[in-house]
């Protein structure tokens, strides 16, 4: 009776989550023939994703995996400074994170495009102090769009949980160890980098899930960096190879959540006190 | 300068610097868009109204407008009401159970929206051969805000009294009047953050609507459609509305419910 009130988000979460996550992975066994799909159970799809995109899922995780260290590094960063270095200034740089956190995914792709592009602003900018004499466009057309972009759109949601571990330092352990002839640097590798091992983790996570699954940053300001979200989308706005493409994304989901965990078990190694 | 001074000062320096890599690119659309030239370019030439009349007299922005309230209402409304009861029941259960089901139930949160859209996508087409539109869009977009409103509400719980609650079932209140004139009026301002929060996100949404509305536009895939057509401020306008309304209900939502991670 008590639980009686949960059950309309699990309901939520089971036949508009667990069900079509199910049902999509059933598809990729799937075949398709005459460019109509037939339920089968066969790995051919599997198989074509490792020939096929192998090469490509491996530079996906590369970049990912770039992207989230940068972001957490960063985020960190950023999150340090919040909660130990900027007094009544805080608050302000706190609510510029949370307030950057929503303004929307695609208009903040945009908005780098219009800045990275050929006719984009900082290309203007650099012509003008003569600089150089041709647009640039090894910004805009290449993997270092989508890392800038990507960074830009993840770091907000990275400083958070880091943050929120950094909070729970109390401020007398730190002068604790200080008082006891520890250094900066031991500081902040026994007492604070250990302490925030949640939020570090939260952070890398969500910021390797992202970057993994992203199509639409390659696109407008990645000259169409080869990477595996757009080719899985492909295969549901133009190629109608649903089955491929679903074998594609758990193939991907697979390889990501396998580094993850590998990721955490590094980390858990390293951040020992 | 002392050493701890200097070192001070850099770490200033980088927070500075990363709240204008936060923060620029965003001002930097909302410029553009009442820039008198067509090219987003600096300097600004001199103000204009120009791109907002022209992004108001096309064709396609009332219907996209249109659909983007109707979507964000409906998910607002849903996803406050099952997040809210959700939290409600985690509430009052042992903390070690109530965390593991918040964290099974923030799972779409994590996933990347393009795994769940396609799998949205398949699922309704071919599973429940239901017509793509604005109900899918609706369902698809319910899946991954009710995380956020439920971790909201829940937050807010944790510093409830619930002796008042318990006093007025002993005096004979149902649970539902119980709910109506103790539980509600104290966590209204809660509430409303959250479902301007909802609001927001559902506003903001492109890849769940993408795959899941068919034919159709909202607002974000009004976007879109106009980044690969057309290169000129019109599209600044655009994203200025939505930065704006969407930051105006997270601003507003984070003074009511003092969210804070």
């Amino acid at each position: 009776m008590a639980t009686l009130p949960l059950w309309p988000a699990l309901f939520v979460f089971a036949a508009l989550f667990v069900a079509p996550l199910m049902y999509f992975f059933a598809v990729s066994f799937w075949t398709v023939r005459a460019r109509i799909m037939r339920p089968a159970f066969s790995f051919q799809n599997y198989l074509e994703t490792i020939t096929g995109y192998g090469d490509v899922l491996v530079n996906t995780l590369a970049v990912a995996f770039g992207i989230a260290i940068v972001t957490t590094f960063l985020a960190f960063l950023f999150a340090y400074a919040i909660r130990f270095k900027l007094g009544r200034f805080a608050n302000l740089f706190l609510l510029t994170t949370l307030i950057t956190l929503f303004g929307g995914y695609l208009v903040k792709i945009y908005a780098w495009k219009s800045i990275l592009g050929t006719d984009g602003v900082l290309n203007k900018a650099v012509l003008s102090l003569g600089l150089i004499t041709e647009p640039v466009s090894a910004l805009v057309y290449s993997v270092n769009g989508v890392v800038i972009t990507l960074t830009y759109f993840l770091l907000p949601f990275a400083v958070l949980p880091i943050y929120g571990s950094l909070r729970s330092i109390e401020d007398a352990t730190l002068e604790a160890a200080r008082d006891l002839g520890a250094t900066s640097w031991p500081v902040m590798r026994d007492v604070v980098l250990p302490q925030c091992q949640t939020g570090l983790m939260t952070a890398f996570t969500l910021s390797f899930l992202i970057s993994v699954g992203d199509y639409v940053t390659p696109r407008f300001v990645g000259g169409g960096a080869a990477l595996m979200g757009t080719f899985i989308e492909n295969q549901f706005s133009f190629g109608f190879n649903w089955p491929l493409g679903s074998a594609m994304a758990f193939t991907t989901m697979f390889a990501t959540l396998l580094l993850v965990v590998l990721v955490r078990m590094v980390m858990r190694r390293a951040l020992q006190p | 300068m002392t050493r701890a001074g200097a070192a001070d000062t850099i770490w200033i320096a980088i927070a500075v610097a990363l709240a204008l890599y936060l923060v620029l690119p965003i001002i930097l659309v909302m410029l553009f868009s009442f820039n008198q030239s067509a090219l987003t370019s600096l300097p600004l030439t001199g103000l204009t109204f120009d791109w907002y009349r022209k992004l108001f007299a096309q064709d396609y922005f009332p219907p996209a407008l249109q659909n983007s309230l109707i979507v964000g209402l409906a998910v607002c409304l849903l996803s406050v009401t099952t997040g809210t009861l959700a939290a409600l029941a985690l509430a009052r259960m042992p903390p070690a159970t109530a965390t593991r089901i918040l964290y099974l139930l923030a799972l779409p949160m994590m996933l990347p929206a393009l795994v769940i859209g396609i799998a949205l996508l398949s699922y309704f087409v071919r599973f429940l051969t239901l017509r793509l539109g604005l109900v899918s869009v609706i369902l698809g977009q319910l899946v991954i805000v009710q995380p956020f409103v439920l971790a909201i509400v829940y937050a807010r719980l944790q510093s409830f009294n619930w002796a008042i609650v318990d006093s007025a079932r002993d005096l004979g209140a149902s649970p539902i009047r119980a709910f109506f004139t103790i539980t509600l009026p104290v966590i209204r301002p809660t509430l409303v953050g959250a479902a301007l929060i909802a609001l927001s996100l559902s506003l903001d949404d492109f890849v769940i609507t993408f795959f899941t509305i068919g034919s159709g536009n909202t607002l974000p895939t009004m976007v879109w459609g106009m980044i690969r057509t057309s290169l000129d401020p019109t599209i600044n306008a655009l994203a200025t509305l939505l930065i704006l309304a969407s930051i105006a209900c997270a601003g507003i939502a984070l003074r009511l419910s003092r969210y804070r991670g």
